[in-house]
């Protein structure tokens, strides 16, 4: 029994840093229509910023290092719409998808020529887990759960209490009404980047405390975020958050029945089955927040 | 009309003289050695220690009073410069033997070629298991990847382990790898509690872990990469799971401590390796220095000596300079051979045995197991 329950709090732990990045990618498919797929590298520029302040010469202590690196993550976030999506957003989507496909290999790119392909780590000694209940958990799954707890908390705040909040919410409805009603469309973009950047770069950050830094790092996570978003239905916040947790959640409980060797094939065949059976999503359903 | 016919026999004989066919006085093989590129660093080393063993051949009488030449043709250290190099060899020298280039995957890219025109190519430095099925003019002098699977299986016997939770990377190395393990370490007694293949590149192997830790086994053995075995066996630790870990060679590297942090300590492997005691190997290293004074030996430079050498053998026995002949000769000679790396003998695929060395990581380093 106690297999399974640490099963599934491992499954909801990765789940959470799905949630994480889902969030961030469904919310600006929200407001500008098309999926970024240089969310992925939002994610490993975040995990490699944090190296760069950790190392001499700077040499901070990690938790100061993230400061700076979220703020240069966000840095990049905000320049990916300033330089290249918003000159492309009267074209048609398929334009602007390719063009966060080429943005993608750009920053993936640079982060080898910067850092190179090889792995890198923080060099944080592992520790033993937590024990309770039966249960084993660390430390930094602690931090990535509370994490991204915290954060998903401060978006729910954001979106229904707050003006700014309710006009991301207008704009994602109808962008042009929302216009002509005086909705301060500049900081709707801006937000929107901030928070999608701020996401993946503090998700890339607890994805490269409990492993390691690759450049590739945001690849892998990228594809599962996007399937998260498809699952909940594009452009449902809510709907990326369940979706995160549920493919977490699925390929956990899956290696009980399954080989591990076949992970990827058990959520992305949940998935399809679903997108077959439901396409606007599981949460389709529950008109929450978009 | 005349004319034309004459001048058509004359370009046919022209077209049919060539080195390595006719009645020359010289038996020539052929290469195809990095000299360019970015494996230059190597090729130069490959191409030293083969022109030791070729020294030695001829001053030996070479092939029945005949002396052997390599002719080398560069790659430029790409899979496309190999093709086009094998083909020259092939097609405008019609050697009956050349010797395959380094890394696997140009090695690779030539093998088919080779086996096409029928034509004996034989590597000394390409490990993918790949090659095993490259077809019957293929050699190599290097052992395969697959033998690890033996390598570790008989690690974990000799270390007492019965009784294994079996896990491998899910792609045709790590499949490969543990079919091999499994077939060596059930025969011999062992049992596995459990198996699973495990994916390449994540970055969450907890639930892998948690399978492990069901089955509370002694040891555990991973065939996997550096990245994988890092990352299990550091969320292994932080799980609370204390076991004997043993692994291939190609988690052999400073990184895996460096990623895993204390959590690789103790963790037993296999590597191949060949002893430097035998006197084959002393030879050896004697005849370089003599003809390459104050320079370091280069890495492989055994096995491509190894590989000159088992060719000449070959070459003399063989009834004739066909490649079906040098083939059959080969291997016949290989049977027992004993090179400067170990036993040569072929097997059906034309792979090598070869002998493990142990590593063991202590104090945060990688060192020989004792």
């Amino acid at each position: 029994m106690a297999y399974y329950a640490q099963l599934v709090l491992n499954g909801v732990i990765a789940g959470s840093i799905y949630a994480l990045f889902a969030v961030g990618l469904t919310l600006v498919y929200g407001v500008f229509r098309f999926i970024n797929f240089a969310h992925g590298e939002l994610i490993a520029w975040g995990a490699y910023l944090v190296l760069l302040f950790a190392l001499p010469p700077i040499s901070l202590p990690l938790y100061l290092a993230l400061i700076p690196a979220i703020a240069g993550t966000v840095l990049i976030g905000v320049a990916q719409d300033r330089f290249v999506y918003r000159h492309l957003l009267q074209g048609h989507r398929i334009t602007l998808l390719i063009a966060s496909i080429g943005v993608s290999y750009f920053l993936r790119n640079t982060l080898r020529l910067i850092w190179g392909s090889d792995l890198m780590t923080y060099g944080i000694r592992p520790v033993r887990g937590i024990q309770f209940a039966g249960l084993s958990i660390t430390p930094t799954q602690l931090l990535m759960a509370g994490t991204a707890v915290l954060f998903l908390v401060i978006l729910f705040v954001l979106l229904t209490r707050t003006l700014l909040g309710k006009s991301l919410r207008a704009v994602a409805d109808n962008m042009e009404l929302a216009a002509v009603m005086g909705v301060p469309m500049q900081r709707v973009r801006v937000t929107v980047w901030v928070l999608a950047a701020l996401f993946a770069g503090v998700g890339g950050f607890l994805l490269a405390l409990d492993t390691n830094l690759e450049p590739a790092m945001g690849m892998t996570n990228m594809i599962k975020s996007f399937a998260a978003v498809l699952l909940g239905g594009a452009g449902n916040v809510w709907g990326a958050l369940l979706g995160g947790l549920f493919i977490g959640m699925a390929e956990n409980i899956g290696v009980a029945f399954f080989s591990p060797g076949y992970k990827d094939f058990i959520s992305f065949a949940l998935i399809f089955l679903l997108l077959i059976l439901r396409p606007q999503g599981i949460f389709g359903v529950l008109t929450g927040m978009r | 009309m005349k004319k034309m016919i004459f001048l058509l026999l004359g370009l046919g004989v022209l077209f049919c003289w060539s080195p390595g066919m006719a009645e020359s006085d010289e038996i020539t093989v052929g290469a195809v050695t990095p000299l360019t590129g970015k494996l230059a660093v190597y090729g130069e080393g490959f191409q030293q220690a083969m022109l030791l063993a070729l020294d030695q051949v001829n001053a030996r009488g070479g092939i029945h009073g005949k002396p052997m030449k390599i002719a080398f043709e560069d790659n430029n250290s790409t899979s496309k410069g190999s093709v086009s190099a094998i083909q020259k060899l092939i097609t405008i020298h019609k050697f009956p033997v050349i010797f395959g280039p380094a890394a696997s995957s140009n090695f690779l890219a030539v093998c088919p070629i080779a086996q096409q025109n029928r034509v004996i190519l034989i590597g000394a430095e390409s490990a993918a298991s790949a090659i095993t099925r490259c077809g019957s003019y293929v050699f190599r002098v290097f052992p395969s990847d697959r033998l690890q699977g033996k390598g570790v299986a008989e690690l974990a016997l000799d270390l007492g382990y019965k009784e294994v939770v079996l896990t491998y990377v899910n792609n045709d190395w790590g499949v490969g790898l543990a079919d091999v393990f499994k077939e060596v370490f059930l025969k011999n007694g062992g049992r596995l509690l459990d198996e699973f293949a495990h994916d390449e590149g994540k970055t969450d192997y907890r639930s892998e872990v948690l399978r492990i830790k069901k089955n509370d086994p002694e040891a555990v053995v991973n065939l996997t990469y550096i990245k994988e075995g890092a990352t299990v066996l550091k969320q292994a630790y932080e799980n609370g799971v204390d076991v004997q870990w043993l692994m291939g060679s190609a988690s052999k590297s400073p990184k895996l401590v460096a990623l895993a942090g204390g959590a690789a300590e103790g963790v037993i492997g296999t590597y191949p390796t060949f002893s430097q005691q035998t006197p084959q190997y002393r030879a050896f290293k004697a005849a370089w220095d003599r003809k390459y004074p104050g320079k370091k030996l280069p890495i492989f430079g055994e096995y491509n000596y190894d590989m000159v050498k088992l060719t000449a053998r070959a070459l003399k026995a063989a009834e004739s300079m066909s490649p079906e002949d040098i083939r059959t000769a080969l291997m016949e000679v290989s049977k027992g051979y004993r090179g400067v790396t170990g036993d040569k003998t072929f097997d059906a695929n034309g792979d090598v045995g070869a002998a493990y060395g142990r590593w063991t990581v202590k104090q945060g380093g990688i060192t020989d197991y004792p």
